[in-house]
Parts: C-alpha cells; sequence; structure tokens
C-alpha cells in the first residue's frame, strides 16, 4: 500500500476565496490536504517554504493572484520570485524543485482551479513521497 | 554595511557533517540587510540542511538563534547559552561576527556560513555595490562621495584612464556586469559639476599613504574615554 502524500497549499484569500473548491478534489483523490489561508501570497517567506518541505508536505503549492491584479500591488510578484528563489535551493538541498508550485490563480476561474487540481495531481504523483521530510513515526 | 553571501551548501554540509546537534547562529544587522544571515536565512538554512543531511541518511538536531549584532561581545549571551546544548555553531554573521562568536566560546568548533565580501551600501532591492575599502584615509570630500579607490577598478587618485566608454568602465568588457559598472572618475566629475565645485580636482591628490588601510596587519583603534 503507497504512503498517504500530503499537499500543502498556502493561498491567497483574494485568489482562492472558498479553499474547499480546491482542497475537496484533491482529498477526494487521495491526497491528504492542508490549506493555509494567507492575506497575500507574498505573506508566504522562503523559509516557510522550505520549514513545510522538511517537517510536513511531500508537495508545496503557492496560490497568488495575477501579478496585475494583486491589491497589494507587488504582492504576486515577489511571491512569484520567492517561489523561484526557493526552487534553487531545493535543487542545492538534492531534492526535486518541482516540489514547490505556484499558481497566479484569478479568482473565480474555475477553469484555471481545475487546472491547477490537475497539476498538483499530476505532480504528486510522478514525486511521490518526500524523502526529505521528517518522518513522523520517529520520536525525538 | 557588510555584505556577503551564502556559501554553497555543498560546502556548509561537509563543515559541519560530523556534528549531530548543531547551532545556527543569525546576525540583524549588515547580513540580514543583504538578505544572507537574518533570521529569516538561518531559518532557511536550518530547514535545508535538515533535509540535505536527511538525503544524505543523516538526522540532525538543527537549531536556531539570531542576535542584533554578533560583532559585539555583551550581544551574544543568547548564542553563547544556546550552543551550551550544540556540538558545533554555524555562524551566519560577517567574518567579524564569527570571530567574536568563535572568541566566546573556546570549546565549541564555530564555522562560517557566508563568504563575507565587502563594505557597501544597498543601490537598490536586490542589488549592493561595494563603495568602501576601508583605506582608513577617507578623501570622499575632494571627490563629491564618490570613492574612487573602491569605485574606479584601478583606485585612481586624479582622474580617469583612458579605458572608459560611454561613461562606463573598461572592465565591462571583460566581466560582463549586470548593471554595468560606471566610470567612477565620470561619477565624481558630474557630481562635482553639478555642485559647482569642479575645482576641488585641480588639488592633486599624492600617491596614497596605503599604511592606513590594510596593508599593514591587523588595524585597531582604541579610545581610553571609552573604556572600563
Amino acid at each position: 500500500m503507497s504512503q498517504e502524500i500530503t499537499v500543502v497549499l498556502m493561498a491567497c484569500r483574494q485568489a482562492l476565496p472558498e479553499p474547499s473548491r480546491l482542497a475537496g478534489p484533491l482529498e477526494q483523490a487521495g491526497l491528504k490536504t492542508r490549506v493555509i489561508l494567507e492575506p497575500c501570497s507574498s505573506k508566504v517567506e522562503v523559509f516557510q517554504m522550505l520549514r513545510t518541505l522538511a517537517t510536513e508536505a511531500d508537495l508545496l503549492w503557492v496560490v497568488g493572484c495575477p501579478e496585475a491584479a494583486c491589491q497589494l500591488v507587488e504582492g504576486s510578484l515577489r511571491m512569484a520570485k520567492r517561489v523561484a528563489h526557493a526552487q534553487e535551493y531545493l535543487a542545492e538541498i538534492g531534492l526535486e524543485p518541482e516540489r514547490l508550485g505556484k499558481t497566479q490563480l484569478a479568482a473565480g476561474n474555475q477553469e484555471a482551479a481545475a487546472a491547477m487540481v490537475h497539476e498538483i495531481l499530476e505532480r504528486a504523483r510522478s514525486l511521490g513521497v518526500n524523502p526529505a521530510k521528517a518522518d513522523p513515526l520517529k520520536k525525538e | 554595511m557588510i555584505v556577503g553571501t551564502r556559501k554553497p551548501l555543498a560546502e556548509i554540509q561537509d563543515l559541519v557533517k560530523k556534528y549531530d546537534r548543531l547551532l545556527l547562529a543569525g546576525c540583524d544587522t549588515c547580513v540580514a540587510e543583504c538578505a544572507s544571515g537574518g533570521r529569516r536565512e538561518v531559518a532557511e538554512l536550518a530547514a535545508a540542511l535538515q533535509m540535505a543531511f536527511r538525503l544524505a541518511g543523516q538526522e540532525k538536531d538543527i537549531r536556531e538563534v539570531s542576535v542584533d549584532r554578533q560583532c559585539v561581545h555583551e550581544f551574544l549571551l543568547d548564542v553563547v547559552e544556546a550552543a551550551q546544548e550544540a556540538d558545533a555553531v554555524l555562524s551566519l554573521a560577517c567574518g567579524a561576527g564569527v570571530q567574536a562568536l568563535a572568541a566566546r566560546l573556546p570549546e565549541t568548533p564555530v564555522f562560517p556560513a557566508l563568504n563575507t565580501l565587502f563594505i557597501g551600501e544597498t543601490a537598490q532591492r536586490g542589488l549592493w555595490l561595494e563603495n568602501c575599502r576601508g583605506c582608513g584615509n577617507c578623501l570622499l570630500g575632494l571627490t563629491g562621495g564618490i570613492c574612487p579607490i573602491s569605485r574606479c577598478a584601478k583606485s585612481l587618485l586624479n582622474g580617469p584612464c583612458g579605458g572608459a566608454r560611454n561613461g562606463l568602465c573598461e572592465i565591462n568588457l571583460a566581466l560582463k556586469l549586470e548593471p554595468e559598472v560606471p566610470c567612477a572618475w565620470l561619477q565624481i566629475y558630474d557630481r562635482l559639476t553639478s555642485l559647482g565645485e569642479l575645482d576641488r580636482l585641480l588639488e592633486f591628490a599624492a600617491p596614497k599613504d596605503w599604511s592606513t588601510g590594510d596593508a599593514s596587519g591587523p588595524r585597531r583603534v582604541v579610545r581610553p574615554d571609552q573604556q572600563a
């Protein structure tokens, strides 16, 4: 029996006003899903991305608004740059940079949301369990 | 501010691989400003090392601490206390901070996580430029606030060389830098012109006495009025 894959989503509240629309299909597909809502995707720092992958996530996905639509003007742009920086860090670590993904999603765009769900599922299946995350069975 | 960059992760891993309990110590002044050694970067490196060692089959106990600055001994108390539970300390401070910390922890190995590069400024977000060499005899008053020692590739003191093209230093031909390096002497000329003080350049700068710079061994400043 394969291990359950955990996906953590850090999502801007404006881009994803109804998190269950994303979490629901992922959980139905067998992924353990946690959604963390943020006031803006720029609230997500590189150390949070790395820490989440080190502790619980097999796949981490950051969801922000399209850059031109970010209410904080540069927030989504900064998020994109941080994700790129974190992906470079992952490559240095020896972990697949693809374990960290992002989507810049216009709120209410159902087609884009469905495409994101599909991409997350594909990525989770192809990458499998994160060998670098903490073993939940190991006691400290 | 002092500017440094993180060492390659593989190099850091190699430095500390034989120690089970690591303390990562950050500095929240200069190296935090250049996004290489502050508490955020400590958290990044801690998570990164944890994952990298796990992939190598090793589980480490990695803890984090940050102080305002590591170059002042009195500020290091928190690090010294946390280091009692560590086999080694990885300092994300500049070279000055690493050494101050090492002096306070004579029985604990202290390793640098950064390569300290230069004294400089935040020119714009994400870009730090060298603008001071600590030569010990500042002549910025003569050059309109633009340092020819650090910003002229040849550290010329009395005007440009013949290599400048279109306002740019000739090192751009070889180094292909982005943004390109301007000719410091053209900048000095333009600055003094805008100040209406171009005649400052009529003062001839004599050959520099480098004994106040880094050519005479470790330097010091002593202030008896500041001593206990």
